[in-house]
């Protein structure tokens, strides 16, 4: 007699999740194409810097788009706007796939959700080579 | 004089304590989850580890999602106080790597944000095996960009923190 039997707790193989939004294909299409793109969205923003907004927390103002560090502001901070034109990008190409054919949707393979944030990394780490070569002149 | 409250170390280390709070629980939550996925119970529990690993893995999506999002916010809200009073000590330290991985910490959380919607999808679709590979991948991914943004966390509060 097998052993083996796989529980619902561990599985997780509970019978509806109650949600008309979990089981809806535009939305579906919507979250996978979100998940898929925002990390490519990601890397192209910050390697073009493409900030909404430019926050200078010496200040505390905002500037829409790119503003360069100013002696009269302190330090600038793009991440915040990074991250504001990465969902932006990411909502409008989720938004753009819903639209489409579920037939067409459905095509989009799934792997990618995990694939495109580590293949992101070596990117980042690329990104802030002014900090290790700071380190590795110490 | 007194530095207004807004200013003070002590409401910054409040925030702080505050966002280490809703790491934690997000810590948790994630690694139950990727446990169960990646080493899935298959009898009843029996020993301490076991019973880590078969947790009802579903009801967590939810949880994790609401705890990334606040405990980004959070995070975000301390940033703007760490870039004045951290990173610059930091810098003029010449601690060059911790400030390049607190960097890295950012993008990576920016990461972990927008794979939350399918994250979320997949799991409150657990009992289709269609999403299996996928909801297991991305679990196991947000688990590990968790661990690494708590470690680099800590280490850079050991560094430096608001007090310092």
């Amino acid at each position: 007699m097998s052993t083996t039997v796989t529980t619902p707790l561990a599985t997780g193989a509970t019978s509806a999740t109650g949600s008309a939004l979990a089981a809806s294909s535009k939305f579906k299409a919507f979250a996978t194409t979100f998940s898929i793109t925002g990390p490519v969205a990601y890397c192209l923003t910050v390697y073009m810097n493409w900030p909404v907004f430019t926050y200078f927390p010496a200040t505390g103002r905002f500037y829409w788009g790119l503003e360069g560090v100013q002696p009269s502001r302190g330090p600038n901070m793009l991440w915040y706007g990074w991250t504001l034109t990465t969902i932006l990008i990411a909502a409008a190409l989720g938004v753009i796939a819903m639209m489409l054919p579920e037939r067409v949707s459905r095509k989009l393979p799934l792997f990618l959700v995990w694939l495109f944030p580590i293949l992101s990394i070596p990117f980042v780490v690329y990104s802030l080579m002014f900090w290790w070569r700071l380190a590795m002149q110490e | 004089m007194t530095s207004p409250i807004s200013t003070s170390n002590v409401f910054w280390t409040i925030w702080l304590f505050v966002h280490l709070i809703l790491a934690l629980g997000l810590l948790g939550a994630l690694t139950h989850q990727a446990m169960a996925v990646a080493l899935p119970v298959r009898q009843p529990a029996g020993g301490i580890v076991s019973r880590f690993r078969a947790v009802s893995a579903p009801s967590y999506a939810t949880a994790v999602c609401v705890l990334w999002v606040l405990t980004f916010l959070v995070g975000s809200f301390i940033y703007t106080s760490y870039r004045i009073n951290i990173r610059i000590p930091l810098e003029q330290g010449h601690y060059f790597k911790t400030g390049g991985f607190f960097d890295f910490k950012e993008h990576v959380a920016t990461l972990g944000l927008v794979l939350l919607p399918a994250y979320w999808f997949f799991w409150k679709n657990a009992q289709n095996p269609e999403y299996d590979n996928a909801r297991k991948g991305v679990t196991l991914v947000l688990a590990v960009m968790c661990w690494f943004l708590f470690i680099v966390g800590h280490v850079l509060n050991n560094t430096r923190g608001f007090g310092a």
